[in-house]
């Protein structure tokens, strides 16, 4: 037990703010602690997107959870699109601004797909001189996030979680640990998802994410599509012992069920914190 | 070149141009080949933008049917992939692609359905204005009329499209059956915008889509009733401008009379 920082901003329990919900959320303001938005659908000049991301603003927490910033891109940094980041994280105070530990294209293209880096020394180098620069525009620290992924590079060095704590270590961002993708890599790769989770820095985590994936049999993709599986809450359990109350959210981005099931599983999340708590106070 | 520049770049390669090189920089496993990994990367980037089309061109995706829907966005892509930060703007040159490609061209239908779409997405999200209203009309003095000048809306879109794909879309979208594509020699005006939250759209007789765009280019309302005269007496022409102009600001299309410029 080497987790429970009482001095780490905490939200509580909350769920992925999606269109086919923004009725429902804002007549019926469900019991969610806060809501992570997409940052990208919200860079839009006006209309429906903007006037309910600021409408449910009003009763509820919000972050950012970014797609775009490419952090681990050897393409300069988008500067204008950062601006945009940091003006949209203005107007509705975000508590924090999230985006990925990996990169989505080169050359000017866009894949709009998260792509794994390769664990190298260089790799570090490269995404810590980034987040440093996009620090100091955003003027806050960067939550990153690790990624599901299919592959793993002959270069690499170290293993994820090696690399993920040196890139947090050094340049001094903060980690949004998906829990769902730990264990998704930790099939694909063949390696023990809680020994991931017991080397990753407690102080450094600052939110988790949990989600469904499809098994495909020789791998398992993160496709946000389905209900958290059991080996992912048992998972997610460990987390908690690790560490301690961390602002938790469960993603859903495909075949998006009624608000009702979402906030069933999210009460889930919930038993299992507090069975956590209850067992560790014990 | 640095190492993570070359592997970056033979990635992308795998993935956008089915180049496989990049299977050398990659760990395969019993449960897994190299190759097979990589694929899981190409498959869902063909995938994942052709879905992102079809959301963003919903009348064109129903009405070509899955498959050949399917083959057109796999094809703009290869010509088009996306270079924006937001997926919701992949598809900004697909009316183009399909007015200019074969085969598409042969049936400028298409295109001119993707161009309409893409005005209603752009006038979805288009930038909030303040509206005038019909009351606002009042308090501009008699002197002040003829040299008047209007900011439209952002979100007013015009379009001359020759196909009846308004109909056909607006079929699309309430689940009936699409009437038969019908294209007449002159184009037919139309306009697309948003009041408060609610996209609409129009087809304009030829004079108003004539005064429409002398207004969105910036002509005084005296030179819009110069316009007129090719349509109505001149005694009439105040009279159908202003009727015109009431008709604009009612429907949430006007958002500033200028004086100067």
């Amino acid at each position: 037990m080497s987790g429970h920082q009482h001095t780490r901003p905490y939200l509580g329990f909350g769920l992925g703010l999606r269109p086919d919900h923004y009725e429902t959320v804002l007549h019926s303001r469900p019991a969610v602690d806060w809501f992570e938005v997409l940052t990208e659908n919200y860079l839009v000049p006006g209309g429906k997107p903007l006037h309910y991301l600021h409408s449910i603003r009003e009763h509820y927490p919000m972050v950012m959870h970014g797609v775009s910033l490419s952090i681990g891109s050897t393409d300069p940094l988008d500067i204008a699109y950062l601006r945009r980041v940091k003006a949209l994280a203005e107007s509705i105070e975000a508590e924090w601004i999230s985006d990925h530990l990996c990169w989505t294209g080169i050359n000017g293209k866009n894949l709009h797909d998260l792509l794994p880096l390769p664990y190298t020394e260089e790799a570090i180098r490269h995404v810590v001189d980034s987040v440093s620069r996009v620090q100091d525009i955003l003027g806050r620290q960067l939550l990153l996030e690790n990624v599901s992924s299919y592959i793993s590079y002959v270069d690499s060095v170290m293993t994820e979680w090696e690399f993920l704590s040196a890139v947090a270590e050094r340049a001094d961002c903060l980690i949004l640990l998906d829990i769902n993708n730990v264990y998704v890599s930790a099939f694909n790769h063949e390696f023990d998802p809680r020994s991931y989770l017991d080397q990753v820095p407690v102080e450094r985590v600052r939110q988790f994410h949990l989600a469904g994936h499809r098994n495909l049999g020789h791998c398992i993709v993160d496709t946000h599509d389905a209900p958290v599986i059991d080996p992912v809450w048992e998972l997610y359990a460990h987390a908690v012992r690790r560490f301690g109350e961390v602002s938790t959210m469960i993603e859903r981005d495909d075949k998006i069920p009624p608000f009702k099931e979402l906030l069933a599983e999210l009460d889930h999340a919930r038993r299992i914190a507090s069975n956590v708590r209850a067992e560790v106070a014990a | 070149m640095s190492v993570l520049q070359r592997l970056q770049a033979d990635f992308q390669d795998y993935i956008v141009d089915l180049e496989r090189r990049m299977a050398g920089n990659v760990v395969g496993t019993a449960k897994a080949s190299a190759a097979q990994r990589l694929d899981i990367y190409a498959e869902a980037y063909r995938q994942r933008l052709v879905e992102a089309l079809g959301k963003n061109f919903p009348g064109l995706a129903a009405w070509l049917g899955e498959r050949a829907f399917d083959r057109l966005g796999v094809a703009y892509l290869d010509n088009h992939p996306s270079t924006h930060f937001s997926i919701r703007h992949f598809g900004h040159a697909l009316s183009r692609f399909l007015a200019t490609d074969a085969p598409y061209r042969e049936r400028p239908a298409l295109a001119e359905m993707a161009a309409f779409e893409w005005a209603l997405a752009g006038a979805f999200d288009a930038a909030d204005s303040p509206c005038l209203s019909v009351d606002d009309l009042g308090i501009i003095a008699p002197a002040q009329w003829p040299v008047m000048r209007f900011r439209l809306c952002h979100s007013v879109r015009r379009l001359d499209l020759r196909s009846n794909v308004p109909a056909i879309w607006q079929a699309i979208d309430r689940n009936e059956t699409p009437p038969p594509p019908r294209a007449q020699k002159t184009p037919l005006a139309w306009i697309v915008w948003r009041q408060d939250l609610k996209t609409w759209f129009r087809s304009l007789a030829v004079h108003e889509a004539w005064a429409l765009d002398a207004a969105m280019a910036g002509e005084p309302f005296a030179a819009i009733c110069e316009g007129l005269c090719e349509w109505a007496a001149a005694e009439h022409v105040a009279a159908e401008a202003a009727g015109l102009l009431k008709r604009w600001i009612s429907d949430g299309m006007i958002m500033q009379f200028e004086w100067s410029r």
